[in-house]
């Protein structure tokens, strides 16, 4: 298990290099120049040159590259538009998405399994109709849309919640107040259908395949409860794949709700990301989307040491 | 009337009104379809004539080329493919009925023909299609002039689903956005099956450096948000909807996992062996055996990654990186709707209703031909 650990660790480094790479050379070939657009129209070259020279865009790229990747280690990389480390930034900004995903993720469970195994269990029925149906539906839904339509009924027409941000904090956390939990009802939803209706797809199917499977019939013939084979039988055994599912999501949920940020004006990573690709803010943008990979490539670890928990047949070696 | 006038007249019949010849052979369905076809086409024909949208019949200058040649095409297949039928039909009426070969695609398809989720979808796909390929026929007004004493207005009998903040009809803004959704959607998608099924096809078969090359690339692209991902690079190359097509297109490789884990399946089976035994070159048993089962999963996918793409440009325009104004996008028309939130609810939920009834339609195209394909299910 060690030795496996350590290898992906070797290989989550190698693709973190590549990463890197990537971005700095596609941040480097588009057009336009940061110090220009951060010094305004009015500027002269004089101030520009001021300017690049301090953000140290007159080095040579390779230099540049290495004052990106040393700056992200030793914490000193500073953002161009804002002027203060990335990771400050950054910690700002984190609790407000990791509060959005984990809320999001944790209705998505709640309303998805339940669903997904009901619609399995009583498959063809009326129930089993709408469930697929309303997964298919909710799949279906542009999440920024599902914002907007549930700002213009709760905010705008009804008036019952706030229209966008974030409202007031008990230290970085929302859902503490209850001005807060106002604010955050429509990004959370929004952010939740779509992650509910995979996950409740995922999970039926996934508990067909294993209802089929023989040893159900043999649990049966055993003369067991019903209950006892769908929920310690089945389902045990169906929660695999809804669960590597749930770990990639986690990772996106936290860093990818761009566009549900953005609608809903939710000062999170997502929508600090957008603003820093609109600013030309490379340095910030090199050090979110570095934060996010590492996150995302570490909730893929994760989900694949859970899985020899969940499934002793599972070895790594 | 002996048989063989019967079947000219048929023959005949066909050539002035497609289905008709079926009719007269008894071949009541397949008759009735190609009419509802050759006259529906018909009125869409007529009504383009009457708004002087045809480039050939109308005024100089005026009139859509690329819903001309579409409509006249479609009529010139309806017309082939009727009289190609009728031949069938006579032929078959000549010898005895066998008993005909029962393949997976065959099953396949009686079995896709009898799902009623098939269907649906393909209902909604047809109109989204026939908006997007004559647009200028049915939208009532323009779609990109502006009327600046008519804005904001609300849905009205001569504005169905309203005018935006420029007065332009959002009903019109809708049925030309078909155009770039589909457009874009499909392109993209064909794209990065084409791409990805044959990296995928490469690496599962040969391994070696392609495949690790390939998998690291995939690795590396997948662990950044793809959202965030497509912000990014067409930040660096611009908006627009050919960046669009090929950023969808390149980054978007997950056809190339799916057919690698089928290929890496099927490599091991025992008729790969047979064939290799039996002298198959590569090329030979990639073609033959592994594309073809090969082809269910790739097609499912395929079918929803539209729908996936179709949400996607409309984000990307909805943020500013798609589809620039004033081409008429749906996303664009989105994002246009927001800063009007309070005023004109008619501007965010038109548009909207429009992703989500396209998107749905691939959607439930898409599951309906899982269930057919999987021979598990059936």
């Amino acid at each position: 298990m060690a030795g496996y650990i350590v290898r992906r660790l070797i290989q989550l480094v190698l693709v973190l290099f590549l990463i890197t790479m990537l971005l700095f050379v596609m941040m480097k070939i588009a057009p336009g120049d940061p110090a220009r657009l951060l010094a305004g129209v009015k500027a002269t070259p004089e101030v520009i040159a001021v300017l690049q020279h301090n953000l140290g865009l007159d080095q040579p790229w390779p230099i540049q590259y290495i004052r990106f990747v040393s700056g992200i280690f030793n914490g000193k990389l500073r953002s161009m538009a804002f002027g203060v480390p990335i990771y400050e930034i950054l910690l700002k900004r984190l609790p407000a998405s990791v509060e959005l995903g984990t809320f999001s993720l944790l209705l998505a469970i709640i309303i998805a399994l339940p669903a997904g195994i009901v619609s399995a269990v009583w498959r063809d029925s009326v129930l089993d109709y709408s469930v697929t149906a309303l997964s298919l539906g909710g799949i279906s839904i542009p999440v920024f849309w599902l914002a907007l339509m549930l700002m213009i009924l709760f905010s705008v027409t009804l008036r019952w919640l706030p229209v966008s941000g974030r409202g007031a904090t008990i230290g970085a956390w929302s859902f503490l107040t209850i001005d807060g939990i106002r604010h955050m009802i429509i990004p959370v939803i929004s952010l939740a259908a779509v992650q509910t209706a995979m996950n409740a797809r995922l999970t039926r199917s996934s508990m067909l395949e294993v209802l089929g499977e023989d040893y159900i019939t043999t649990a049966r013939a055993k003369g067991l409860r019903e209950r006892t084979i769908i929920i310690s039988h089945a389902f045990r055994n169906a929660l695999l794949p809804v669960v590597t599912n749930l770990g990639l999501q986690a990772g996106t949920l936290i860093a990818g709700a761009v566009l549900t940020e953005t609608t809903t004006a939710w000062p999170g990573i997502g929508r600090l990301m957008y603003e820093a690709i609109t600013r030309r803010d490379e340095t910030l943008v090199f050090g979110l989307t570095l934060f996010i990979a590492i996150f995302y490539l570490l909730a893929c670890l994760a989900v694949d040491i859970l899985y020899a928990y969940i499934d002793p047949r599972i070895t790594y070696d | 009337m002996t048989d063989k006038t019967t079947k000219l007249l048929a023959i005949i019949l066909t050539v002035i009104i497609p289905g008709s010849g079926h009719i007269a052979l008894g071949r009541r369905k397949a008759g009735l379809f190609f009419m509802i076809a050759f006259f529906l086409h018909g009125a869409i024909l007529y009504l383009a004539y009457v708004r002087e949208e045809l480039v050939w019949m109308a005024k100089l200058g005026k009139g859509d080329l690329f819903s001309t040649v579409a409509i006249f095409s479609i009529l010139a297949l309806i017309w082939l493919g009727s009289l190609v039928s009728l031949r069938k039909e006579i032929l078959s009426m000549r010898e005895e009925q066998q008993a005909r070969p029962q393949s997976y695609w065959l099953m396949v398809e009686r079995s896709f023909s009898r799902n009623k989720k098939g269907l649906v979808g393909g209902a909604i796909l047809i109109v989204v299609l026939y908006f997007a390929l004559f647009a200028p026929f049915f939208a009532p007004h323009s779609a990109l002039k502006m009327n600046l004493i008519d804005t904001l207005v609300g849905p009205n009998q001569q504005h169905l689903l309203g005018t935006d903040n420029f007065g332009r009809d959002v009903l019109s803004r809708i049925i030309y956005g078909a155009r770039i959704a589909l457009g874009v959607g499909v392109a993209a998608t064909l794209f990065n099956m084409v791409l990805g099924g044959v990296l995928g096809l490469l690496g599962g078969y040969f391994g070696g450096l392609v495949d690790v090359i390939v998998m690291r690339f995939l690795e590396a692209v997948n662990s950044i948000p793809f959202i965030v991902l497509a912000i990014l690079v067409i930040s660096v190359f611009g908006a627009g909807a050919l960046n669009l097509v090929l950023v969808l297109g390149v980054f978007g490789l997950q056809p190339a996992r799916i057919i690698r884990s089928k290929v890496l399946s099927i490599r091991k089976e025992t008729y790969i062996e047979a064939s290799r035994a039996v002298g198959a070159n590569d090329l030979r048993i990639i073609f033959q055996h592994i594309l073809p089962n090969s082809m269910a999963p790739l097609l499912v996918v395929t079918t929803m990654m539209i729908g996936t793409n179709i949400i996607t440009v409309a984000g990307l325009s909805f943020l500013g990186f798609g589809i620039k104004p004033p081409t008429a996008s749906w996303g664009g028309m989105l994002q246009q709707a927001q800063d009007y939130m309070r005023v004109s609810w008619w501007m965010a939920v038109f548009p909207g209703i429009a992703i989500f009834l396209t998107v749905f339609g691939f959607n439930i195209l898409g599951d309906a031909l899982r269930d057919a394909l999987d021979p598990k299910l059936r």
